[in-house]
């Protein structure tokens, strides 16, 4: 595809990713369907905690809501628009500091990690990471 | 490049509007499948339900009965491992409930407890749990007690004085609470616990609940649905009537092959 930008167009495939992990983890929230618990994982753990939710919102929710908002915002970026690609560096940086936190809380809070969530902070880091990358080479890809 | 933009300014909201679809899409999808997944709950019950083939009665760690509800001779036996801050647990705990008075006073069926706290950090409080049910058991409140964790999971699990909270239970089941303190601390409950983990352990149970029928592991997706339940052990039931009716000829107790 000649003339899309592409480090916005991986990051749109990149949260297309994010979109689908989130749409899932939101899906199996809603329907709270009861889920064995094992030795090895701790998904059930995770997503029936506390902190899946703030202020009864969903956070797997409020994930897809911003992984599809950073989605349209690189697809825009990749045809051109600069201001978009703005608003996705700030979207990017929201949601890979909060894939930190939520980390964290898997890590040293409940003590139980859930793949699905680890897909997820995978996801919004690597995301912040092409915009720091598109940042650094940013006279090559521009489009002027 | 203004001009460049304004040609395909239409495409890139085409793909975001095809991708909002193709999400929906995708929920509903998830939504559906959901009901039943099979992917998800087949691999991690067939970890534990390789090693399983006929070890029903296998004396493996713990003596049968010491939790048990129905007939101490009967053929069928259900068997579960469950843990008590396990949420899955809790969810199919009201269905073990039914299954079991549904088949009250059949004397070709059995209901074992059988504990088995993950050793994981969320379940920090299980093995407690646990202890604490053998020592209502002392009392003869094992399964008041049970029932008490299970429907009330969400009100102790993640709090601190939790201890005070089974005392609670306790009072209210009309149990000696001060006993049933020393008894929660003391090394009897614990080692009772001990035993079934060790059965648990050498059935290969990885995961909570596990309900074996016979030594043959319950899919977890059946495990929320009575009617299969049912099926599943009625099946048993007529099968271990029918060996004892070929086995001998002249007695004839077919009644035992269903009930309600």
């Amino acid at each position: 595809m000649p003339g899309l930008r592409k480090l916005p167009l991986a990051a749109g495939i990149v949260a297309l990713v994010g979109l689908a992990d989130s749409v899932y983890l939101s899906v199996k929230h809603f329907t709270a369907e009861p889920v064995p618990c094992s030795l090895v994982e701790g998904c059930e753990k995770v997503l029936s905690s506390p902190y899946a939710e703030v202020a009864g919102v969903p956070i797997a929710a409020a994930g897809a809501l911003a992984y599809f908002t950073a989605f349209s915002l690189a697809v825009l970026a990749a045809y051109g628009d600069e201001r978009m690609w703005k608003l996705f560096g700030g979207l990017a940086t929201l949601m890979a500091g909060f894939s930190l936190w939520l980390i964290y809380l898997q890590a040293f809070v409940i003590g139980a990690f859930c793949q699905f969530c680890l897909i997820s902070a995978a996801t919004s880091l690597t995301l912040f990471g092409i915009f720091i990358a598109a940042a650094l080479t940013r006279e090559k890809t521009s489009f002027e | 490049m203004k001009k460049q933009q304004k040609q395909t300014s239409g495409m890139p909201l085409l793909i975001i509007g095809l991708v909002f679809v193709a999400a929906v899409i995708g929920a509903i999808y998830f939504y559906n499948s959901g009901t039943s997944s099979p992917a998800t709950t087949a691999s991690s019950n067939s970890t534990a339900a390789r090693p399983t083939p006929n070890m029903a009665n296998a004396p493996a760690g713990a003596p049968i009965g010491v939790n048990m509800l129905g007939s101490q001779t009967a053929a069928v036996t259900v068997e579960e491992f469950a843990d008590y801050q396990c949420g899955g647990c809790a969810a199919v705990h009201p269905v073990m409930k039914e299954l079991a008075s549904a088949y009250a006073g059949n004397r070709n069926f059995r209901f074992i407890y059988r504990h088995y706290p993950l050793a994981i950090p969320a379940h920090d409080k299980s093995f407690e749990a646990s202890a604490a049910t053998e020592a209502a058991g002392l009392q003869g409140k094992f399964w008041q007690m049970q029932d008490q964790l299970f429907r009330n999971q969400a009100a102790w699990t993640a709090n601190p004085n939790y201890r005070q909270i089974w005392s609670e239970y306790a009072t209210n089941l009309g149990m000696d609470v001060q006993r049933f303190q020393a008894d929660l601390a003391g090394i009897q409950t614990k080692n009772r616990v001990d035993a079934d983990i060790q059965r648990g352990r050498a059935l290969g149970v990885s995961s909570t609940p596990t309900v074996f029928v016979n030594g043959k592991p319950v899919p977890f997706s059946e495990l929320n649905n009575i009617a299969s339940l049912r099926r599943i052990v009625d099946a048993e039931i007529a099968a271990v009537a029918a060996t004892q009716q070929s086995n001998s000829a002249n007695s004839a107790p077919a009644a035992a092959s269903s009930n309600q």
